[in-house]
This record gives structure tokens, C-alpha cells and sequence, in this order.
């Protein structure tokens, strides 16, 4: 029950560096963000957060990975939580703790490269809050990451580099040693390095010997070795890596480990304990502890869990991320393509991957391959719907191939027999012009009808749609994050005298006790409940199924309507950006709007020469497959 | 000597309430208290209200709205036929209506208020000023009766002159803030006259009017007072009511908040002055505007005010009870030395309506959730329920909130307290304006006067919040109805 040498949030990032390099021992950060979000679909509520949070703060932990990745996303599409006010809550709870962010460089929390005023802004606010940031490029391409570097710098946090790993012929020991060498020729050597494995891949020799040539190399440096359990043998690539010489290893509690996250970390601990290694700072009890307070809850998130049980030692194949592994499973039985899921992963995206130059499975990266795997499988005809993500992979605006460019015949099918000029003229990376931060403001502000705080517009500069929507609810329902995962997650509804007692966020108790439903003669349904033993009653509308707006168009007829300046959705999709407006001008190959499906971003080109006529959807409008875009009167 | 016609103080055995509202249950309360036997009445869009579920007995009137609680003929009817001894009149209706006192007199019934020729007297203001000037009290300076066509004008121009503008038409029957309007130049002054005379008519069946000088910014005081049959006439100190829109009260607050003694002392003993000269019986108010350490008469209100419940608070004195006991001859069983006037006491009228939208009431809108606060220093004088629909035909005030602490500052913290104890969905109401309000440092060291309201445009600044608790049900609703929450999945 040793606490010596424990790393606390207000030690500086030299006193930090220090105590690792002096400890014999090795540290575990609590990956509790990669665990909800590898196997629970990142649906894990602040609410069992909070429980766990005096027990976590006395584990001892380096740090809570506890924001980052998507969960920016989710928490405020799905947990309809404030990121930052989580962060603000749990400090409370957690006062010695380091708090850790999982950073995508030039992509943030977001799936494509944002503007370099925001990237900035966006980890200035955030490095009130994280005070350890782990930053990655999927392409492993180190200017990608230089801003996030140079702010979590000025404002004093903890750098956590990554070196994305993965396996096949060009993932050499001397490659990924280089790569270090280029990191810390941006950053200096106050920095933490973190070896990303991501998909859970190599062996543990693999490791060894990666920490190993590493370490020879840089002898100071301080290795953090983060990895999924996908295979069912992170402990034992943890093992290795300790032995090697990594000082901190992920790991997450064992009341909520699944197949894909993180391994329980209590195994971590007493598997290098009889080997005489030590957790350092680690209290084995609150470990426990957190774990026994958890595991009542996991009941609660069953809905959230893969469907499919089990380790999956394929991931060595198909490299798919610990985090994508339910989401593709989930997306596969939605879409009703589950059966050719072996197909897919054992199949075709392997020979993706290698196709398209065989770097990192991570994102966004992994939803392209992911994306082009199942559409050459569904659609039969490899490559010849390529996405817009795709096409900037190819146009290397994410950055250059770290190992070979796909072959000829690939850009041919994406950019036609111009493949050249087109490579010539647009490729490469494109700076990206500063957005006008005052007038996001603006806009913000005049969507939400009040003022808006820095952190909100934070939000919405990263998911603008999905922010506003997430501030709009709050103001709707308030603040939810109080409800336990019993009530948010509820399915078939209450019983009748069931009472759900909560403190709202101002810390007031409520009970609400659900009364008797009963139909209302204008077709509702009512029910009344009893809110702080007062009777309410609450009526609903029965709501009619939207109907589809016109006919079901096949994507010929979409293709064949757009040669005729007639635009439709070619994809149920939500509309990212409207690039042009009537009688605006445009020429084949204009962009005319930008869509999303699925966090892909697709633009819709103009086919003909002509005038815009009408405008038919909104930035922002979820849009049905054939459903009319916009009009274009050709020229004659 | 009205005393001497009544010589053998009786309990009522029976009394009509001739009104609606909070202050029909007021009485009916009172009444009941007393020992009697209390009578409502209602007319049909009334016929939900609780004050017909409160009183012993209840006689519909007809469908009115309004017309039938205003017809003599039938208040009157509706007595003799329950066997009513006494009718209490209330405020507003036919309170201060001389026709139905002496209608009363007529029918041998008692009407609870002064005798029909004194509510006459005293609602010909013209008349109640120069009464006040015979009793040596200062006055708003003001014009008789204006006569019709040039030559009024002609003395309204010189009225003018003389005084100055801004000015008030007012209407000589009018009273409680009615039939009042403000001039600011000649040209106005003559356009508005014969409008104001045509509204006077309309509204009063008096169609004289007269000129009063506008007391730029005064404070509205008044005083209770109480006088028996017997002479024995007390007062039971002031109230400021400077807090109005459009002349309507909104806040009041007794005592006073002059931080003078010798002023307050002054104006009581004027109200009792002029009380005495015209030899009040029975509950009455005399109104005064101040302006710096002068005061000026404005009016007698013969009747029970909305307000009276301030006064009951720092006095300890059940105004109604008292009225009960005058008007069936009983001789006031205190005297001025025992009225003792002890701590502060504020109410507010919580009403469904719009303050950001010029206060406009909420006709209409059905109260689906009522909480009202509770604990200490606390009263409520309402009709409204959970399911209480406000009604478009009369007025909008749904609960008379009053407050009592021992010094100011605990009146205003409580009165905090109160209003936030409310839980009122359904119409909007003025809580969240009286809300913003008390937390404006003018109000809480007592400096406002009757341009408060205009001079602090920022007091409509304020956000309807919805509880969050509700919020959040709302969200639970959702997730039980459709049978899995929306935002989650």
C-alpha cells in the first residue's frame, strides 16, 4: 500500500520526468476513455465516473485518460454532457490526479484537419482542464502534430508524442527509432513517448524488442506503452514492455474490461508483481475497490456491449482499432452486411491496407480503409465510389505515405485517366486559411439566441451541428448528466410507482415517482408523475412517421439527374457545407456542397456547365438518399 | 349618532359577500371566523371558483361576466332571498358604489363599509379635496368640475398656466388609479378632454372631470384608518404603495419608507383630520402623495384595499374582523395607543401576466402546476389551484403574496425566499420580474417612488427560467413514452 513516489497533478512537468526516470518501478494510467470507447461504444456516463472518482483518486494512478478520441463527440451527442464541465466535476472529486486527452494532431477530436487558430484555441481551453496530452498522426507525419505540441507546451502540460505502431515489412525497429528522432527533434526531451498500439498488434517479443531499440537509442527517454486487448495478450505485451524498460502502461478496471479496450489493470499489477516489478504509486485496495463500486453498473450499458463476445486474435489481419471494433460490428448488423464481415475484415481490408500503402489503422484512417473495404465488398466494383476522404488520402492532404504510394490503377479509379494532373495540381498538403473566430462567435451566438461562453464555441468550432444541438437540448432538458445510467439508458419505460431520485446539478434532491398513463381523446397519451411529491402531468402527441419525400431514386437515376444539373443526395447524409448560391456560375468539377455520412465527408461536384438556380437545403439538414439538393440550368 | 340608531351591538347571523376572487375568500374566511354564516356569489364563468367552495352558501347571479355582479337589483335580490342581514362589498364592483349603499340602507341591509352618504361624498374627489382643505390639509392643487365645451377649456387653459405641465384629467367618480390621464402640453390638453369626459361616462356614469397638477415623482402613501359608530376613530399607520403600472399597484409595503418619523406622524395625523371632518365610519384609506417632506391629499378609498393584508401584519389587526365588528355596531375595542406598529411587512400581487409584454394578463392559460411557499412570515391570499384556469373576463391576479419580518432587510430576504418557493406552470406570471426586483438595490434601501418602474427599464431584463427539476422530468417523460431515450441512442 506504498504511496511514495506517486505522481500528483501539481507536480511540474520536470519533477514529473524526474520521478519516473528515478522510480525502479513502472506507472498505469487508467485508460477509462479507450475502454468506454473500445467496448462500451463510448457511452460510459460521466454519472459512473463520478462514482468511481474517490475511489480512482486514491489508486494512485500517472493518470485517467478520461477525454479525447471521440468522446468530445459522444459525450455531447449522446451523454448530452459539456466536455468541459465534465473534466471541471470530476477535478473536484479528483483534486491529485493527472487528467490525460487523446489528441488526433491536425484533427483533434475530429475526423479531419481543422485550421490552425483552432487547433490552438481548442487545446488552450482544454489545457485548463488535461494535464496530459497524447497526441497522434494516423500517418504518423510529425508537422500534422507541431501545433498541439507548441500549445500544450506555453501552457505547461505534459507532451505525450505518439509513434502509431503497426505491423508488416516497412514497420521496422530503425523506422519507428527515426520517427522518435524526428519527434524529439520538434519537441526537445522534456516529453513522454507513447507507443500507440492501438489495434492490440505484435507479439510480445514484438514489443520487447520495440521498447528495447528504443530505449538503447534514447536511454532517457520515458516510454508509455499504450495497447488494446483485442487478441486477448496486451498483458503480455505489457510484460515485455515493462521488462524493456517502458515506465507507464494502459490498463483499465476490471469491472468494466471487455475484448477490445484495455486488460484489467489488477492483472497488470500482480503479474509484474511476482516478477518484483512494482506499480508504483498504486493502491491495491482502491483498485478493488473502484471495481466492486462499478460493477453493479455494468448491468446498465449491456445495450452498448459488442454483440459479438469474445476476443478476436484476427485483429492481426484485419488491424482494425480496439475503438472501431464495435462500431464496425454495429454499423455491419445495421447496414444487414454482418454475414460478409469475415469477407471484409479477413479479406479485403487487409489487401486495403496493403493497397494503400500500409500505415496506421487509426483515425481517421481506419474509416477510410474501413469505408472502402465494405464498399468494394457491398458494391462489387472496387474503388469506384470513392468518398472525399478517400480522394484527400490519395491527394495526401492528411500527409505524404510514410512507405510507397498506392499503385497507378487506384488513382485511376478514383480521379479517372487526369490522375496525373490532377495529383500535380491539387496534391499535397494544403494550409488549411485561419477560420474568423469572432464571427463563429457570431454565428454561435445567433444560433443559440444568448451569449456563449469560450468553451462553447470551442465545441462548436469542433462538431458545429452536434454542438449546437447538444446546447440546445441542455437548455430544453437541463442538465442530464445527473441521471444514473439506469434512467438514461431505459428501455420499455418506468413502472408505475417507480421512483427515480437524482440532486440536480445546483445540488437539490428530486424524486419523481411515475404515476398511471392514459390516452388523451386528441389522440396523446398523458401520464402523470409525481415531482417532488406533487402531481404533474406530462402529455405527448402521437407523432406520425415522417414520410419520405418523393420516390426512392436508384444511384443511377441520381447520377443520371446530376448530368442534368438536377442535384440529389446520393446517400442519406447530413449537408457539411453549401458551397454556391443562385446564379452563382459553375463548371464540371465545381464543388456544390460538401455531405457527410457516417463521418466521411463526400462533396458533390457539378457534372454541367451552368447556373445555379435553386437552393434547396441548408447547411446543417439531414438529407434523404434522392433527395434534391440544389437545381443547375445548363448552359446551351 | 348613527351609533344611536344602533344602540344593541348583534352578530349577523348571515353575510353576503358581494364579490369575487381573493377577497371574496378573505371575507368569507373573516366571517366564518367570526361566527357567521357567509354567503357567496357568482356569475357563470365563476362557477369553478373556489370562493364558492369556500362560503357556506352560494346564489348564481346570471351569466354575466361582470354585468351581474355590478346589478344592484340582483346582489340585493340574491340577499333577501338566503336571508342575508349584512352585505360585504370587497373592493372594485359595487364597493364604492353610493347607489348600493343606499340601495342596502333602503333594503334594511347592512352594508359592511361607511354610511351610502359618505361613500358619496367621498367619491365626488373634487369634493373630498376641498374637505381636505377645510381641515387645514394640503392638497394636490386641482380644478372643480370642468364644464363642458369653451369655457371649461378655457379654465383648464388657466388651470394650466398657473400650475404648469405635466397634468392630470381625471374623472371625479374615478378612483383606484381609473380614469386617470397625463398631459403634457395645451394641445393635448384640449384633445384629451372631451375623451376623457366620454371615458368618464363610460366608465362611471359621471362623465366630470377636472384638472390636478402632476406631483412629478412622488411617493404613494396612505393610511388605514378605522372609525366606529361611537367617534372613536383610529389609524393604523401607513403604507407606500409607489410601486405601479399605469397606476396600478403592484407592490406594496407598510409601514412607510420615508426614514422620517416626523413626516409619517404628520400624515397619519392629517388622515384622521380629514376622517374626522367628515366623520368616517368603518374601514377606509386616505391617500397622500409625498415629495421630499411635503404631502399632499389625493383621495379617500372607501372601502377595503387589496393591500390591507401589510397593515393586518405590522398590526396585528384583522382589518375585516373589525369591519364585521363595526358595521354591527360594537365599538372598537382598541384605541390608538394600542395599535402598535411592529417590524415590516411587503405583498406582492403574483398575477398571470406578461411583464415584458406591458403586463398583459394571461387570459385564458390554465395553471398546471401549483406550489405555493410556506413557514414563517408567510401569508397567501389566493384562488388559485393546480388546474385553475385564468379567467379572461376579470382579473388575472392569481394569489396575494404577503411577507412579514421584524426588520426590512428579513421582510426582503423572506420575500425572496417566498417567491422562489413558488412553482407556477402554466401561465407566466410576474414572479420572475419580483424576482429581479427585490434584488435591485434601489428597492432594498427604500428608494422608489412612482416612476420606479420607468426609471428602471432594466427590472424587464430578466430570463423565464424553468425549474430544472421539471426540465429534467421532462426528459424522463420522454424516455418513458417513447420507450428509450432519444439523446442516448
Amino acid at each position: 500500500m506504498s504511496v511514495d513516489n506517486r505522481i500528483t497533478k501539481d507536480m511540474s512537468v520536470r519533477e514529473i520526468l524526474e520521478t519516473l526516470r528515478r522510480s525502479k518501478g513502472y506507472y498505469i494510467t487508467n485508460a477509462q476513455r479507450d475502454l468506454s470507447q473500445s467496448d462500451f461504444k463510448n457511452r460510459i456516463l460521466l454519472h459512473t465516473d463520478l462514482l468511481a472518482a474517490p475511489y480512482r483518486e486514491r489508486a494512485g494512478y500517472f493518470s485517467l485518460e478520461i477525454s479525447g478520441g471521440a468522446s468530445i463527440h459522444v459525450d455531447m451527442l449522446r451523454k448530452q454532457v459539456n466536455p468541459f464541465l465534465k473534466l471541471k466535476l470530476l477535478r473536484e472529486e479528483m483534486p491529485n490526479t493527472m487528467f490525460q486527452t487523446l489528441c488526433r494532431g491536425v484533427n483533434l477530436f475530429g475526423y479531419r484537419p481543422y485550421p490552425e487558430n483552432v487547433i490552438r484555441l481548442t487545446v488552450r481551453e482544454f489545457s485548463k482542464y488535461i494535464d496530459v496530452w497524447r497526441v497522434f498522426d494516423f500517418l504518423n507525419y510529425v508537422p500534422n502534430m507541431i501545433p498541439v505540441f507548441e500549445e500544450v507546451k506555453k501552457a505547461g502540460k505534459l507532451l505525450e508524442p505518439c509513434i502509431c505502431f503497426s505491423t508488416g515489412p516497412e514497420h521496422t525497429d530503425q523506422y519507428y527509432v527515426k520517427k522518435v528522432r524526428e519527434i524529439l527533434d520538434v519537441t526537445g526531451e522534456d516529453i513522454i513517448l507513447c507507443i500507440k498500439n492501438h489495434g492490440g498488434l505484435g507479439t510480445s517479443t514484438r514489443i520487447g524488442r520495440l521498447v528495447s531499440s528504443i530505449k538503447s537509442a534514447f536511454p532517457e527517454l520515458i516510454i508509455h506503452y499504450h495497447g488494446h486487448n483485442t487478441d486477448g495478450n496486451d498483458i503480455g505485451r505489457i510484460v515485455a514492455a515493462v521488462l524493456a524498460g517502458a515506465k507507464i502502461v494502459d490498463a483499465g478496471d476490471h469491472a468494466f474490461t471487455g475484448f477490445f479496450g484495455p486488460p484489467p489493470i489488477l492483472t497488470v499489477i500482480d503479474t509484474l508483481a511476482e516478477m518484483g516489478i512494482k506499480a508504483e504509486g498504486i493502491d491495491r485496495d482502491a483498485v478493488i475497490t473502484t471495481s466492486q463500486v462499478l460493477k453493479p453498473e455494468r448491468l446498465a450499458y449491456a445495450e452498448f456491449e459488442s454483440q459479438f463476445k469474445g476476443f478476436d486474435p484476427t485483429v492481426q489481419i484485419h488491424k482494425l482499432p480496439g475503438g472501431a471494433m464495435g462500431s464496425s460490428f454495429e454499423q455491419a448488423q445495421k447496414g444487414g452486411f454482418l454475414h460478409l464481415m469475415p469477407k471484409i475484415l479477413l479479406e479485403e481490408l487487409p489487401k486495403v491496407q496493403k493497397e494503400l500503402g500500409n500505415w496506421w489503422s487509426v483515425t481517421p484512417g481506419s474509416q477510410i480503409l474501413w469505408t472502402v473495404a465494405v464498399d468494394n465488398v457491398l458494391s462489387g466494383k472496387r474503388y469506384e465510389n470513392p468518398s472525399g476522404d478517400l480522394k484527400n488520402l490519395l491527394l495526401e492532404r492528411y500527409g505524404p505515405f510514410p512507405f510507397y504510394r498506392p499503385a497507378p490503377e487506384i488513382y485511376k479509379k478514383v480521379f479517372g485517366p487526369d490522375w496525373k494532373k490532377i495529383l500535380e495540381k491539387e496534391g499535397g498538403i494544403q494550409k488549411i486559411e485561419a477560420i474568423d473566430l469572432e464571427r463563429e462567435r457570431e454565428n454561435l451566438i445567433e444560433r443559440l439566441g444568448r451569449k456563449v461562453t469560450q468553451e462553447e464555441l470551442v465545441l462548436y468550432l469542433q462538431h458545429p451541428n452536434d454542438a449546437v444541438d447538444f446546447f440546445k437540448f441542455e437548455e430544453e432538458y437541463g442538465r442530464c448528466y445527473v441521471l444514473p445510467p439506469q434512467v438514461w439508458f431505459r428501455r420499455g419505460g418506468f413502472a408505475v410507482g417507480e421512483k427515480i431520485t437524482f440532486t440536480d446539478y445546483m445540488g437539490k434532491s428530486h424524486i419523481i415517482e411515475i404515476g398511471p398513463s392514459h390516452s388523451t381523446d386528441k389522440g396523446g397519451k398523458a401520464t402523470y408523475f409525481y415531482i417532488d411529491f406533487h402531481p404533474e402531468i406530462f402529455i405527448f402527441r402521437e407523432t406520425e412517421e415522417v414520410k419520405e419525400k418523393g420516390p426512392t431514386l436508384s444511384k443511377e437515376e441520381i447520377s443520371y439527374l446530376a448530368k442534368a444539373g438536377d442535384i440529389r443526395a446520393p446517400f442519406n447524409a447530413s449537408v457539411q457545407k453549401v458551397c454556391v448560391k443562385p446564379d452563382d456560375e459553375v463548371k464540371p468539377g465545381d464543388t456544390l456542397a460538401v455531405i457527410e455520412a457516417m463521418k466521411m465527408q463526400t462533396p458533390i461536384e457539378s457534372q454541367v456547365s451552368g447556373k445555379v438556380q435553386r437552393v434547396l437545403v441548408k447547411e446543417g439538414q439531414e438529407v434523404k438518399m434522392g433527395e434534391r439538393l440544389m437545381l443547375i440550368s445548363e448552359k446551351t | 349618532m348613527i351609533g344611536l340608531e344602533n344602540p344593541m351591538p348583534r352578530k349577523f347571523s348571515k353575510i353576503l359577500v358581494a364579490n369575487r376572487g381573493e377577497i371574496a375568500l378573505r371575507i368569507i374566511r373573516a366571517i366564518q371566523e367570526w361566527g357567521s354564516v357567509a354567503v357567496a356569489i357568482y356569475e357563470t364563468p365563476d362557477k369553478e371558483s373556489r370562493h364558492i367552495l369556500q362560503a357556506d352558501e352560494a346564489i348564481w347571479l346570471g351569466d354575466g361576466p361582470c354585468c351581474d355582479y355590478l346589478n344592484i337589483e340582483k346582489v340585493l335580490k340574491a340577499a333577501k332571498k338566503v336571508g342575508a342581514e349584512a352585505i360585504h362589498p370587497g373592493y372594485g364592483f359595487l364597493a364604492e358604489n353610493p347607489n348600493f349603499a343606499k340601495a342596502c340602507e333602503e333594503a334594511g341591509l347592512t352594508f359592511i363599509g361607511p354610511p351610502s352618504h359618505i361613500v358619496k361624498l367621498l367619491g365626488d374627489k373634487v369634493i373630498a379635496r376641498r374637505l381636505a382643505e377645510e381641515a387645514g390639509i394640503p392638497a394636490v392643487p386641482g380644478t372643480y368640475p370642468l364644464p363642458d365645451g369653451e369655457e371649461g377649456e378655457e379654465m383648464a387653459i388657466s388651470f394650466a398656466r398657473e400650475h404648469g405641465f405635466p397634468l392630470m384629467i381625471k374623472a371625479v367618480a374615478g378612483g383606484g388609479g381609473r380614469g386617470i390621464r397625463l398631459v403634457r402640453t395645451e394641445r393635448e390638453l384640449l384633445e384629451q378632454l372631451p375623451v376623457a369626459r366620454v371615458e368618464a361616462r363610460r366608465s362611471f356614469e359621471d362623465e366630470r372631470i377636472y384638472l390636478e397638477a402632476a406631483i412629478p415623482a412622488p411617493k404613494h402613501i396612505e393610511v388605514q384608518i378605522l372609525g366606529d359608530n361611537y367617534g372613536n376613530l383610529i389609524h393604523l399607520g401607513t403604507r407606500d404603495c409607489s410601486i405601479q403600472r399605469r397606476h396600478q399597484k403592484l407592490v406594496e409595503i407598510a409601514p412607510d419608507r420615508l426614514y422620517s418619523p416626523g413626516l409619517t406622524k404628520n400624515i397619519c395625523e392629517a388622515a384622521l383630520a380629514i376622517a374626522k371632518k367628515v366623520g368616517y365610519i368603518n374601514a377606509g384609506t386616505v391617500e397622500f402623495l409625498v415629495k421630499g417632506d411635503k404631502f399632499y391629499f389625493l383621495e379617500i378609498n372607501t372601502r377595503l384595499q387589496v393591500e390591507h393584508t401589510v397593515t393586518e401584519m405590522v398590526t396585528g389587526i384583522d382589518i375585516v374582523r373589525a369591519q364585521l365588528d363595526i358595521a354591527a355596531g360594537y365599538p372598537l375595542s382598541i384605541k390608538q395607543e394600542d395599535v402598535i406598529i411592529r417590524g415590516h411587512a411587503i405583498e406582492m400581487r403574483i398575477n398571470a401576466e406578461d411583464p415584458k409584454n406591458d403586463f398583459l394578463p394571461e387570459g385564458g392559460k390554465k395553471v398546471m402546476v401549483y406550489y405555493s411557499p410556506g413557514g414563517f412570515g408567510v401569508r397567501l391570499d389566493g384562488q388559485v389551484y393546480p388546474g385553475y384556469v385564468v379567467p379572461e373576463v376579470y382579473d388575472s391576479l392569481l394569489v396575494k403574496l404577503t411577507v412579514y419580518g421584524l426588520s426590512w432587510k428579513e421582510a426582503v430576504d423572506r420575500l425572496k425566499r417566498a417567491l422562489n418557493g413558488f412553482v407556477i406552470v402554466g401561465p407566466k406570471t410576474t414572479i420572475p420580474f419580483y424576482l429581479r426586483l427585490i434584488e435591485d438595490k434601489d428597492f432594498q434601501t427604500g428608494r422608489f417612488d412612482t416612476s420606479y418602474l420607468d426609471t428602471h427599464p432594466y427590472l424587464f431584463d430578466y430570463t423565464d427560467k424553468e425549474r430544472e427539476v421539471a426540465k429534467i422530468a421532462k426528459l424522463i417523460a420522454e424516455i418513458h413514452h417513447r420507450g428509450y431515450n432519444p439523446y442516448a441512442v
